[in-house]
């Protein structure tokens, strides 16, 4: 074949390819972990390498030492070799007599060409063949064993339910190890140990024992799936080493990962994510209306396939934002022993649940209510040492804060053993605050909790530095409602006082109807929303000067959203009634109109002072406009 | 005749739940212990076929106490039972000789498979 005609072609993409290769290189000795950059370099000799092949007798030397330079990048690449400096330093010679040496190609001094490669390509060798010979005695060792024919490669599943599973893999381990020797395994013993929450185990095990044997004595150790056992496979030593190398790789990436099989995601890129996602849902949404009005059986099929993938992209995606409750937990001990401390109080915290999983954002924003709760516990609960041996209480107060998922709902729940809220005093100060004197008759639990959760209660009833720091109650409530939870409260004189929140496992994206008053849409969460009736005169009564609604013979509070979000009054004619229901309690809402039921992407905001307090955040709707979310507790 | 366990654990709620488990398997209970030290006298004093084991106990813990019984005899069969989040004491305790676990809340499903596996 006649290559002169390309060698303009082979200069200029050489070029090209130098010029890549130099700017790897530079940004290789800055981050000599980038692995981008290795692949960068490798990529571009490896072109140059095949360029320079084609091109004949006259490219040799640029072809020896393009191969030369890709051996010591594939061991770069595969971390055989550091990039430090030394390896750097050489990659850039290797860089410029490749540069020299295809200069001179391409001029057909073939002989000055070879002369430029020389020095280099032997510095090359010597580094590249520094690494083979480890590996080599690896090889032959692993080829001895070969020839005993009693190495194995096992491969074993665990049953997706085992509990501990990181404990059942020790265990693999274990009993693989009274089989004869295991020379390496993934995830090695130190993930194992750790939270180790996969369930496949690999391990090379050297035993006299045969195929079956093993294959028994692992599906012995339980939870088991599934074992493999294969006997590694090899012709050459060749083979042997490139398998050596590759399971070397294979190794230290592992044990890059071993302590957690987990890849960091910027929140923002997930938040993203979560708001596409949630866009596509709203899309779906009118897509499925759409294809509703236009009855054609095939768009039907192509729309439902559409939409079940786009349910599944959805749980995905909100899986992807899982976290377990302990990434803020853990900090709990030291508050509560600080609060303890400080206040002269025993305190033995536990807490329950750790492993739960909850959405990333949800947790963030659990964190400062919780951390009231237990200071409010220690503070308030918990009694002096004295006092509780007085009262013939261990000296000791408990205090257990514990997680539990309850289908879509998450329950956290801060328990003490303290004294528990004194009805008598909460109601002196309920008094002092000017509360309607008919609430106060006798307190239930939750009545108790509704005025503790007074705006301005804690402060005024609090003197402590610990609890009284501007947070009360309130704004734990108001947070637990503004992320679509609720909270009760459960105290019993001496015995101490529990709160339970109970919250939705996902924030992002929620079923709603939405509503209308004048011109606004307002949506309302679907799990709060019980039922929707006309709004007719005979539905409504007048009870000691308040318009309540008789829902099949009970009385329920009827409150106008118009009234509720401040617009003009207008006739209520044509009006509609959503049927609200928040723990036992419900309540009327009387809106213009129904607009319908569709998924909403929230978008919280912290609620301003002074503004309407029952909006908890905002929505885009299918059609682009904006709503308003309302936070059904605050209607009640 | 049926296999004889020892249950070791300080709360009588779980020694009482494991042996409606293991009696209704068929299980003969013969003995319970509430602490590490009087789980490693019973075994001597009863030699059952099969232990559960708590690891959180007073006096000599359960770790300990299958450390004792070991010794005493090493081919007892020990079953592990641990709360959530005891994975470190769990690979203690199975290091140091107990034959299998199983994780409270009790499943009586698994608590008999596990079971199963220890005394084969």
């Amino acid at each position: 074949m006649d290559t002169a005609k390309y060698v303009a072609l082979f200069a200029s993409e050489s070029r090209e390819n130098l010029a890549a290769i130099n700017q790897a290189l530079l940004a290789l000795e800055k981050r000599p972990d980038a692995t981008e950059s290795v692949n960068e370099l490798f990529r571009a000799v490896h072109t140059l390498k095949g360029m320079s092949g084609v091109m004949g007798p006259g490219y040799a030397g640029v072809a020896e030492l393009a191969h030369e330079l890709e051996s010591l990048l594939s061991l770069v690449r595969d971390g055989t070799r550091i990039a430090n400096a030394d390896t750097v330093e050489l990659l850039f010679a290797a860089a410029d007599a490749l540069e020299q040496a295809i200069e001179q190609a391409i001029a057909g001094q073939d002989a000055a060409s070879k002369d430029t490669v020389a020095p280099v390509l032997q510095r090359l060798r010597a580094t590249n063949e520094w690494a083979a010979p480890v590996q080599e005695i690896a090889a032959a060792a692993a080829a001895a064993t070969q020839l005993q024919g009693n190495g194995y490669h096992i491969t074993v599943k665990l049953s997706p339910d085992a509990a501990l599973p990181g404990v059942r893999g020790i265990m693999v381990l274990q009993r693989a190890a009274s089989l004869g020797t295991v020379h390496a395994s993934r995830p090695d013993q130190a993930a194992l140990s750790g939270d180790w929450k996969g369930d496949t185990i690999e391990l090379r095990l050297e035993t006299g024992a045969d195929t079956r044997a093993v294959e028994e004595a692992i599906r012995d150790v339980g939870d088991v799936r599934d074992v493999q056992v294969a006997r590694p496979m090899a012709s050459s030593a060749d083979d042997v080493r490139a398998r050596q190398r590759s399971d070397d790789a294979w190794e230290r990436a592992e044990s890059r990962r071993g302590q957690a099989v987990n890849v960091r995601i910027d929140l923002r890129r997930l938040d993203a994510l979560v708001n596409l996602v949630g866009e596509l849902v709203i899309a779906r949404g009118r897509l499925t209306q759409l294809s509703g009005e236009i009855m054609h059986s095939e768009l039907d099929d192509a729309v439902g396939h559409a939409a079940r993938l786009i349910g599944e992209l959805q749980d995905a995606v909100m899986a992807s934002r899982l976290v377990p409750v302990w990434q803020i937990f853990d900090r709990f001990p030291r508050v509560v022993r600080d609060a303890a401390r400080a206040l002269g109080k025993d305190v033995e915290f536990l807490v329950e649940g750790r492993e739960i999983e909850v959405d990333r954002s949800l947790l963030d924003q659990l964190g400062d209510p919780l951390i009231h709760l237990l200071r409010n516990a220690v503070d308030h609960g918990i009694e002096a040492p004295d006092v509780r041996a007085a009262a013939g209480k261990p000296r000791t107060g408990r205090l257990i804060l514990s997680a539990a998922r309850d289908r879509a709902s998450i329950m956290l729940t801060v328990t003490d053993d303290g004294r528990g809220v004194d009805r008598a005093n909460i109601l002196r100060k309920a008094r002092a605050l000017g509360m309607p004197e008919g609430e106060l008759a006798e307190l239930s639990d939750e009545q108790v909790l509704r005025v503790i959760a007074r705006p301005g209660f804690s402060t005024a009833a609090q003197v402590s530095d610990y609890s009284g720091r501007g947070v009360g109650m309130d704004a734990v409530l108001s947070r637990v409602r503004g992320l679509g939870g609720s909270m009760e409260l459960e105290t019993a004189p001496g015995q101490g006082t529990s709160l339970k929140l109970r919250l939705p496992a996902t924030l992002a994206i929620v079923p709603a109807l939405l509503t209308r008053v004048a011109t606004e849409t307002y949506a309302l969460p679907l799990t709060h929303v019980q039922e929707t009736l006309h709004l007719t005169p005979d539905v409504v009564r007048a009870v000691r000067g308040r318009d309540v609604l008789v829902l099949r013979d009970e009385f329920l509070p009827l409150v106008r959203l118009r009234d509720v979000v401040q617009l003009p009054v207008r006739d209520a004619e044509g009006s509609q009634v959503v049927v609200i229901e928040v723990a036992d309690r419900r309540a009327g809402v009387v809106v213009d109109q129904l607009i319908g039921q569709q998924e909403i992407v929230v978008k919280t905001f912290d609620t301003v002072r002074g503004a309407a307090s029952c909006v908890t955040g905002a929505t885009i709707l299918s059609d682009g406009s904006p709503a308003l979310i309302l936070e059904a507790t605050s209607l009640l | 005749m049926s296999q004889s366990v020892l249950i070791c654990d300080d709360a009588i709620f779980m020694r009482t739940m494991l042996a409606d488990i293991l009696q209704q398997a068929g299980f003969d209970v013969v003995g319970e212990a509430e602490t590490g030290a009087q789980a490693v006298a019973r075994y001597r004093e009863l030699r059952p076929d099969l232990v559960t084991m708590d690891i959180v106990m007073p006096d000599m813990g359960g770790i300990d106490a299958v450390r004792e019984i070991t010794k005493l005899d090493p081919a007892a069969r020990i079953l592990m039972c641990s709360a959530m989040g005891q994975q470190a004491l769990v690979i203690e305790a199975i290091q140091a000789g107990a034959k299998d676990f199983v994780v409270k809340p009790f499943q009586p499903s698994r608590v008999l498979e596990a079971i199963q596996r220890v005394l084969s």
